[in-house]
């Protein structure tokens, strides 16, 4: 596979790392078995500190995703948990739904999204509380 | 642990002018060291200490957990990229590698010689004649071969293009991946700096205005917008660092260990580069007007 | 270190060694002419003597007075090219931060930098001096005085190469930019030679001092007299001394029997008293540079004989048997104002250049 970086997200590039992978994975872009590229590798591609991408595949490895093979390199032994297809089928109508509702209440696309992140946030701390 | 470059109330004075005052820092060894700051900060001064071209007037510096000015044995341990990658305009590249063999005792002639392969440098070229990116590679090249623990780069990139700056940083990570030399490098380039570097020191006026590792930086610090709120009413953990308000908004940038739980604030990340234009702000208005008159002499 | 002094110097060294040789291919073709034409000519000439002279020192003006132009701008040029820019051009071009930041102390760089550098200057003065010393050696001898060209043969140049290297170094050092530098070494090595030359030189060796007779003598030969007048000036006694041959004057001066140095007012009394036919209101001043003499020996013989009477000469000189005492006094002293300036220029780029 190979990284690409988006300097102005705000999202840390170890980060970023891990998240171009999770989303591999779930992709199925990445199988285990696969090798990630070497430091060196992505180093020399995009020109990041090597730490970055060594952090980003120790947390990888944390999360049991990979395993680093000394003198061979990193290779993918896990996989994530992909939801059921139908499921994610569900909730998009139901997401759906709810937006044309509030479409018709004459919410704006904006107001919308700005009440999606609320949300999300909120749902969030819920589960840090 | 190994300290690349430890600083206790170094000043270094050029006539009458301070271009560095009362500067305590120290920075880890096994790093990639932004440091950044305006102009005039005082960089090229730390950096011109550190690696023995100046003396201080005022305090000591240590670098590698030894003087600065401790010898030639020191100085095989540092390799230097000055300002602009000095080289002889009227030597080749292969007299260049030639010097290097014969200053430095731990020279490492066959990583010279794959290194100027590889970059595709004719060795017979005048290296006056070459361009910038060429002139920054073969002054790298210089620097890295002998084989240092510690690479001192002062404003590597600043006169390169963006293509040869891109190849100089992908060189220059790739050198730290494989032999795992430590570096400090300045710039004021912070999409570089947010790049390759993992620990930032910010330098305004001849001071320590920020040290920390990036992440951890990152981590620490957030974007608050919400309503207009006097920033006196902030909890004591929420240190603010930037403030601005406009009619009905106000917009932080707040320093926490903690998360941030108020419901009526907008959190967000910031950026290397908000976080660093921030405690610049902070340092230069605190600092009074006194020190606007600190301009670096060279 | 070392080597990397001449990798750096050896451009430089090599295109002056090989002007040097072929100065020298030159030098030593017409060389060899003019001493075979003076052999010729002018060594076993019996009659016609001065013609042969002549026609002898005609035959290679060109070259000689090339030499000799050479002979006086090489220290300089040293000085310029290869003293200024030593360390100034290090620093103006910022390559002081890759050399001093290299595996070699500072004080070494330096140190090595001015014994390589300064001893190829030494040696290349001297192989210069050598050729053109042998070149003149012939035509020296029919036409000057040693002392007439002590700063341009022998060892002389040498101590001035060494000197011009030294103070170009240090001024280029201290004053960070190469051509500001080059002049100042023009400027402090031409100050340097022409002070010596004036006040120095003259007193390496207590100089000594003799008198003349003035009796018998006339506007020519070892002791000069004559009156006449300056510029225009007023008409006044002249006098002026040689040292013995070869030798060379410092100084004559008039001194009457007293041992005195007469006044204007005492000559123009003596004018009046023994030569009333030299100042009468028909003999207006000549005019005309330099000394006109109002009268030649015969006429003014009782003037003359009169002034020879009251006046002797006191002549001060080096005597010809200091020629090398002075030579090796001279190059030693410049020597020694080079390792000066080399002792500053290393304190100066050891302790105050960053």
């Amino acid at each position: 596979m190979e990284f690409h970086l988006n300097p102005s997200s705000g999202v840390a590039t170890y980060q970023q790392l891990v998240q171009q992978v999770h989303q591999a994975l779930q992709l199925g872009l990445l199988e285990p078995g696969d090798q990630l590229p070497t430091a060196q590798q992505v180093v020399a591609s995009l020109a990041i500190n090597p730490n970055t991408v060594l952090k980003a595949y120790r947390d990888l490895e944390r999360e049991g995703l990979v395993r680093p093979r000394p003198g061979m390199g990193t290779f993918v032994v896990g996989r994530l948990p992909r939801t059921d297809p139908a499921a994610q089928t569900r909730f998009r109508k139901s997401m759906s739904a709810w937006l044309r509702s509030a479409r018709a209440a004459g919410l704006s696309a904006e107001e919308i999204e700005a009440i999606y992140r609320t949300a999300l946030r909120d749902c969030s701390q819920e589960e840090i509380a | 642990m190994t300290m690349a470059i430890e600083a206790f109330g170094v000043g270094r004075r050029y006539g009458r002018r301070w271009a560095l005052t009362d500067c305590t820092l120290s920075i880890p060894a096994g790093r990639v060291v932004g440091l950044v700051g305006p102009n005039g900060a005082g960089k090229s001064t730390l950096l011109h200490l550190a690696v023995g071209l100046l003396e201080p007037s005022a305090g000591t510096i240590s670098v590698l957990d030894q003087g600065a000015r401790s010898g030639p044995s020191q100085l095989e341990r540092i390799g230097f990229l000055a300002q602009d990658s000095p080289i002889y305009a009227r030597l080749t590249v292969a007299q260049h590698v030639r010097m290097g063999q014969l200053l430095n005792r731990t020279w490492d002639a066959a990583f010279a010689a794959s290194r100027i392969k590889n970059l595709g440098l004719d060795p017979s070229q005048r290296a006056g004649t070459m361009s910038g990116g060429q002139r920054a590679q073969l002054a790298l090249t210089l620097a890295v071969a002998k084989r240092p623990e510690l690479l001192v780069l002062d404003e590597p990139v600043a006169a390169l293009d963006p293509l040869a700056r891109r190849e100089f940083l992908q060189t220059l990570m790739e050198i730290v991946a494989v032999e795992g030399v430590s570096v400090v490098l300045s710039s004021h380039l912070m999409a570089d700096v947010e790049r390759v570097c993992d620990y930032l020191v910010v330098l305004v006026a001849g001071r320590v205005a920020l040290t920390g590792d990036v992440d951890e930086l990152l981590a620490l610090h957030h974007r608050l917008t919400g309503p207009r709120r006097d920033v006196a009413r902030m909890p004591a953990h929420q240190l603010v660092i930037e403030q601005s308000h406009v009619d009905k908004q106000t917009t932080l940038i707040v320093r926490s260990q903690e998360p941030i739980l108020d419901p009526v604030w907008n959190v967000t990340p910031v950026t290397l580069d908000d976080l660093a234009l921030a405690y610049m702000r902070q340092a230069r208005d605190s600092a009074g007007p006194s020190s606007n008159g600190l301009e670096l002499a060279r | 270190m070392i080597r990397f002094a001449w990798l750096q110097s050896r451009t430089q060294t090599l295109v002056a060694a090989f002007v040097l040789a072929a100065l020298a291919v030159v030098a030593a073709i017409t060389g060899i002419q003019l001493s075979h034409l003076y052999a010729t000519l002018v060594a076993h000439c019996h009659t016609g003597c001065d013609l042969a002279t002549s026609q002898y020192l005609s035959h290679d003006q060109v070259m000689a007075r090339a030499l000799d132009l050479i002979a006086q701008a090489a220290p300089a040029l040293i000085g310029l090219f290869w003293g200024a820019p030593l360390i100034a051009r290090e620093i103006e071009t910022g390559t002081y931060r890759l050399a001093w930041t290299q595996g070699v102390s500072r004080s070494r760089w330096v140190i090595i930098k001015l014994a390589v550098v300064g001893l190829a200057s030494a040696t290349l003065a001297g192989l210069l001096t050598l050729t053109i010393t042998w070149w003149y050696g012939s035509v020296d001898k029919l036409t000057t005085t040693p002392y007439a060209v002590f700063d341009r043969r022998d060892i002389t140049p040498v101590g001035y190469a060494v000197f011009a290297f030294a103070a170009g170094a240090l001024l280029g050092t201290v004053i960070r930019r190469v051509l500001p530098a080059m002049a100042a070494t023009l400027g402090a090595y031409v100050t340097a030679r022409v002070g010596t030359a004036l006040w120095i030189r003259p007193h390496l060796l207590s100089p000594i001092q003799t008198t003349l007779s003035l009796r018998g003598a006339g506007p020519t030969g070892q002791a000069h007299l004559g009156v006449g007048s300056q510029n225009g000036g007023a008409v006044t006694l002249f006098a002026q001394g040689d040292g013995p041959h070869n030798s060379w004057t410092l100084s004559s001066h008039l001194l009457d029997s007293a041992g005195r140095q007469p006044t204007t007012r005492q000559l123009a009394a003596f004018l009046h008293d023994y030569c009333p036919n030299f100042r009468g209101p028909g003999a207006p001043p000549p005019s005309g540079q330099g000394v006109v003499q109002v009268v030649g020996p015969d006429a003014g013989r009782p003037c003359l004989d009169q002034a020879a009477k009251a006046f002797h000469l006191l002549v001060t000189y080096q005597p010809a048997d200091r020629y090398w005492t002075l030579q090796w006094l001279e190059t030693g002293l410049f020597v020694a104002l080079a390792l000066v300036a080399s002792a500053g220029c290393y304190w100066w780029a050891t302790h105050r250049t960053s």
